[in-house]
């Protein structure tokens, strides 16, 4: 076999083997590495470790886009707006589209999906090769500062993350990835849209805490924020609070998503 | 639950706006949706099973194959036709999940006997690790459970699936251990949720009307 011939063979090959592969292979240059660390939950049970270990992965550098998004509804097409059931997606769901397949005026292609269920993040990133990223993979990545890996200690970052919750969200959402990049080269993690994780349901302060689940009731009962490690950190507070609000069929408007990889 | 939490936001002075997403409305269209399979060989409910489209909130769309105590491959679609009263737990619970099942014995208990006669009760396991068929055998005769029970493990996808869908929340801590909702869900016979009841001990009388209708 002359050596076009196989340059041709294993092309050929590549581009049978797996469309999944093709597209998570290419959307890794859009990817950040996140180093192996560890992510300090803001709130934590009796038996909880104080630094949950975090193995290295890839993380989505910015939001999935509705112009991403439309690859996949269109490639998927039970995940568009009028075939999905509504045990996956709530009445909601990519309520701000125009259609089935015309993001509209309300979602440029460039702005982050949202509008979009637990169920219909994660279908996405297993069509694109990836996954969701866990609760404590997401936090390792925000944790990160504009300059350091630890933003909490960072001159100026508390406050400029805190701004984000002083402005209301605009009508049209702008484009993904306009934000300043963190030290880890994530951008918009802080500053556009709240995200999905992927295990979002272990988030158990909730005001029936005391009534459904096995926690121990001294911990939670009243007291919600008194084993909190750091009493200054709004934001976490803010996240773990949504977090246990959502069920995986809400599909609310400045949700979105975006996906990780392991190396 | 989202009304309480936009009411944190609001308390809290935050700009940033979260509108909770109104409940769905039923759609006529069951995408997907596929008549239910039969995968034991020996069937409660053989005879009752209909062939008819499943309804978009059936929870017997779905296609998680499940292992019962005796080994046995189970998709949940096999309980179409009867009323189910269906837990998530793990077998090394020491406090909430043996409440769970006495509640679940309870409501049972409560039932009037031609609805006690068709009723299924269901436990799905959390602990991928632990819980597997032998474990679940074993944990039948501990807790001296009828045929009426059946009880699946499966692996942690499904679990995730099915624990999004009913709205329970698990997480696992250092010592293997589970914090998870106490929930008990009624399915009716097309297998969507009738009724869910949080918390242990307790009135089960709701739970139990809740069978009575979906036995009918």
């Amino acid at each position: 076999m002359n050596l076009v011939t196989r340059h041709f063979a294993a092309a050929a090959l590549t581009l049978c083997a797996c469309a999944a592969l093709g597209r998570a292979t290419e959307a890794r240059e859009r990817m950040v590495l996140i180093p192996a660390g560890s992510y300090a939950p803001i709130l934590r049970g009796k038996d909880e470790l104080e630094r949950v270990p975090v193995a290295a992965f890839w993380l989505d550098a910015q939001p999935v886009t509705n112009a991403e998004f439309l690859a996949f509804v269109r490639a998927e097409p039970k995940w568009q707006r009028s075939r999905v059931s509504p045990l996956f997606a709530d009445s909601g769901y990519l309520g701000d589209w125009s259609g089935d397949l015309e993001p509209g005026p309300h979602a440029p292609a460039d702005s982050p999906v949202v509008c979009v269920s637990w169920f219909a993040a994660r279908a996405f990133a297993k069509w694109a090769g990836k996954r969701l990223p866990t609760t404590a993979e997401w936090e390792r990545a925000a944790a990160g500062g504009f300059t350091s890996a630890d933003g909490a200690s960072e001159p100026g970052f508390p406050e400029a993350v805190l701004g984000w919750f002083a402005r209301p969200t605009p009508a049209v959402l702008p484009a993904a990835g306009s934000g300043r990049p963190n030290f880890f080269g994530a951008r918009d993690l802080l500053d556009l849209v709240w995200e999905w994780v992927d295990d979002f349901n272990t988030a158990m302060v909730t005001g029936e805490s005391r009534g459904d689940t096995g926690l121990d009731r001294t911990l939670f009962c009243g007291a919600g924020a008194a084993g909190a490690r750091d009493l200054t950190n709004y934001p976490a507070f803010m996240r773990a609070g949504l977090r246990s609000s959502l069920r995986a069929n809400y599909a609310v408007p400045n949700l979105g998503f975006r996906c990780v990889q392991s190396p | 639950m989202k009304t309480k939490f936009a009411l944190v936001l609001i308390a809290l002075g935050s700009a940033a706006f979260l509108r909770a997403a109104e409940p769905a409305k039923p759609a006529c269209c069951a995408a997907g949706s596929t008549p239910a399979k039969e995968t034991v060989k020996k069937s409660c409910c053989a005879e009752e099973q209909s062939t008819a489209p499943l309804s978009t909130r059936s929870l017997y769309q779905l296609e998680a194959t499940w292992t019962n105590d005796a080994g046995q491959p189970v998709q949940l679609a096999v309980l179409r036709g009867r009323p189910v009263v269906l837990a998530m737990f793990f077998a090394n619970c020491e406090y909430a999940c043996p409440i769970i099942v006495d509640d679940m014995k309870r409501l049972g208990a409560s039932l009037p006997k031609d609805v006690l006669e068709k009723a299924q009760f269901v436990l799905v396991s959390f602990d991928t690790a632990r819980d597997t068929p032998a474990a679940l055998k074993a944990y039948r005769e501990r807790m001296n459970l009828g045929d009426a029970w059946t009880l699946l493990c499966g692996d942690a996808a499904n679990v995730q699936e099915l624990a999004m869908l009913l709205g329970v929340k698990f997480k696992q801590d250092a010592r293997g251990q589970f914090s998870h909702s106490n929930l008990i869900t009624v399915l009716n016979s097309e297998g969507e949720i009738a009724h869910q009841r949080a918390g242990l001990m307790g009135d089960v009388s709701e739970a139990a009307k809740a069978v009575v209708l979906a036995a009918k």
